[in-house]
């Protein structure tokens, strides 16, 4: 008896204890969302989707050019980054010899790993610096590179998720390699997949460092690929370290902007997942 | 599914044709450098922008570093700096840079000492002083040499922190310049340049970081740009100068310690402002520069560059005193008109 309540005490214990770690997990991320939402709320009108910034210290204006460049280069860099890092995935399960897919596969894991501040140095030096010009372009290849291994590992695993029978089912009907890949394996994991890219392209969407030196940043609406753009997280970074109040409000603004599409993103993830084929 | 990804992919394709579209209309000229002028260099192209519609400048302020790093890169279009480039960056550089002034600017010392703010205006510090404080040999606010300086004023028995900047900046320069000018122990234990080996205190990001850290920290001492102290309600002290008196810093005494310096201006314009001569002038000033190239490889761009610095140093000019910079003398003005002239575009 005494050994039986000395277990159910500490099955109490231990279950308060993961209750509230799980609160202590969840802590971080509400009081984020509560303090962004009650100092950026108040700051957002319609000139803040609307207008162009204002000089140094003058109230108005707004962050329209950096709202519409972060979707651009989230574009871009989705362009180039999706195709490589699904085509990428489908190799890996599908085609690759064991030495050099744990080669890749290891390769991947470490480039996910790399701090995005050394990415975007590394987007400057074999970009920036020969073309002699901050561009949206080397802005895109820098956020690229950070997509790329989540979307090729995300691919991967949802692939190895499709049963054997369908591959082979496919194949005995005399349907061909490619088909096979491309219109039973690649759509069965189809969920999987989206769901690294939604995760890569949310994850890119907040990024700063590696746009700090190849977009560079622009008070004006974007000119071309090949000029500087602005993006959401720099113009929030440049703001929150002025001395004007204003701008520190609009930073707050802009920060709640970036979390409501970050997480519009997430939930658009989750819905398409939710709808398995 | 396949929808949704359509729809996405729509909207993404249509915004890179739109910003393909906007492409042909502006010519964008890029610059980056010092944070000292930022907030009167964005009113600048603010302003200008309305008046020649067919060009933008767009300027980031990455501190003076990096601005020299990136005009000598060729990444930018004009850098600008407050601490003139050494020869041996000027060699780096490839081709010819000229520095050219826009406007010039005052470094305050900034303390936050509650128990004197109510009784006085500014606190005053001698040059020694100063120094001695930034060497860390003077550590307490009531030692005898700075209450010499300021009689009446209960100094209370505190430690002073000292607070500098963390970065490579502009700010340090033209005030480390004026430290190894006054004192000999400082010229050489410490020595000046964008970032030097500081023997006390707690380093501050930007212009910013020093102004958060002294408000935040009683008994702290720090340095930062006339404006961010203002902006920031700080207090700042008075500097007695070369002739003996006690100058608060201000648009005036900034304009006499430029103008102290202007007969004696190289041609080249790399001087210091710091430890003028003129009686009311404030000891810490220093010039704020553009960096440009003398050969101007884009001609579309180049002609927009000469027209934009013409119209900084005259038209432009007015917008100085609101944001607390010392305009330029008109003396001055030509002479660096004469130099834009100099400007090739091919």
């Amino acid at each position: 008896m005494n050994n039986y309540l000395r277990r159910k005490i500490t099955d109490k214990l231990m279950r308060a204890l993961t209750v509230f770690c799980a609160i202590f997990v969840l802590l971080p991320l509400i009081s984020i969302f509560v303090y962004v939402i009650s100092k950026g709320i108040t700051s957002i009108n319609i000139d803040f989707f609307t207008q162009l910034p204002k000089p140094a210290g003058e109230p108005g204006g707004g962050m329209a050019n950096a709202i519409i460049g972060s979707l651009i280069l989230t574009g871009m860099a989705s362009l180039w980054a999706i195709p490589a890092g699904v085509l990428g995935g489908v190799y890996l399960s599908e085609f690759s010899t064991n030495k050099l897919g744990t080669l890749i596969r290891f390769s991947a894991d470490v480039l996910s790993g790399v701090p995005s501040i050394v990415i975007g140095i590394f987007a400057y030096s074999v970009w920036v610096r020969p073309m002699k010009s901050f561009s949206a372009l080397s802005g895109a290849f820098a956020l690229g590179i950070i997509m790329i291994p989540t979307i090729m590992r995300t691919t991967e695993e949802a692939i190895r998720m499709v049963p054997h029978d369908l591959r082979e089912a496919s194949l005995a009907l005399g349907i061909n390699r490619f088909k096979t890949t491309i219109r039973i394996i690649l759509k069965t994991a189809m969920p999987g997949t989206i769901t690294g890219v939604m995760l890569s392209i949310a994850r890119i969407f907040g990024e700063t460092a590696p746009l700090l030196f190849t977009a560079f940043g622009n008070r004006f609406w974007h000119q071309g690929m090949t000029q500087p753009i602005a993006a959401l997280p720099l113009q929030i970074f440049v703001y929150a370290i002025s001395p004007f109040e204003d701008w520190q409000r609009q930073a707050w603004a802009g920060a709640l902007v970036l979390i409501g599409l970050t997480f519009v993103i997430s939930l658009t993830s989750r819905l398409v997942t939710k709808r398995k084929i | 599914m396949k929808k949704l990804l359509t729809i996405i992919g729509g909207v993404f394709i249509s915004l890179i044709i739109v910003s393909g579209v906007f492409a042909a209309k502006l010519l964008l000229i890029n610059g980056a450098g010092a944070t000292f002028p930022y907030p009167i260099y964005s009113k600048w192209f603010y302003e200008y922008a309305k008046i020649d519609e067919t060009v933008n400048f767009n300027y980031q302020s990455i501190g003076s570093g990096g601005g020299i790093r990136q005009i000598s890169e060729k990444t930018v279009d004009f850098g600008a700096t407050d601490g003139p480039m050494t020869d041996e960056q000027l060699q780096k550089a490839g081709a010819e840079i000229f520095h050219l002034p826009m406007v010039a600017g005052a470094v305050v010392l900034t303390y936050n000492l509650q128990e004197v703010s109510n009784s006085r205006s500014s606190l005053r510090f001698s040059p020694d002083v100063v120094a001695d404080i930034f060497l860390g040999k003077i550590k307490k606010w009531n030692d005898g040499r700075i209450a010499q300086d300021n009689p009446g004023v209960n100094l209370p028995d505190k430690k002073i922190v000292v607070v500098h900047r963390s970065d490579g900046s502009g700010t340090t320069f033209i005030f480390v310049d004026y430290l190894s000018e006054i004192s000999g122990a400082w010229k050489s234990k410490v020595g000046k340049g964008t970032s030097v080996d500081w023997p006390v205190g707690l380093g501050g990001k930007g212009n910013e970081g020093v102004t958060g850290l002294v408000k935040q920290t009683p008994g702290s001492i720090g340095y930062v740009e006339l404006s961010y102290a203002v902006k920031n309600k700080l207090p700042y002290g008075d500097i007695k100068n070369i002739a003996g008196n006690f100058i608060t810093p201000s648009l005036e005494s900034t304009t006499k310690a430029l103008d102290a310096k202007v007969d004696t201006m190289p041609s080249d314009f790399r001087v210091s402002l710091v430890n003028p001569s003129g009686k009311d002038a404030y000891p810490i000033a220093g010039l704020t520069w553009i960096l440009v190239y003398k050969k101007q490889n884009d001609k579309a761009k180049g002609e927009k560059i000469v027209k934009f610095l013409n119209w900084a140093v005259t038209d432009g000019q007015k917008y100085a005193a609101d944001l607390l910079y010392a305009p330029l003398p008109n003396s001055l003005i030509t002479k660096i008109q004469n130099k834009i002239s100099e400007i090739q575009v091919k």
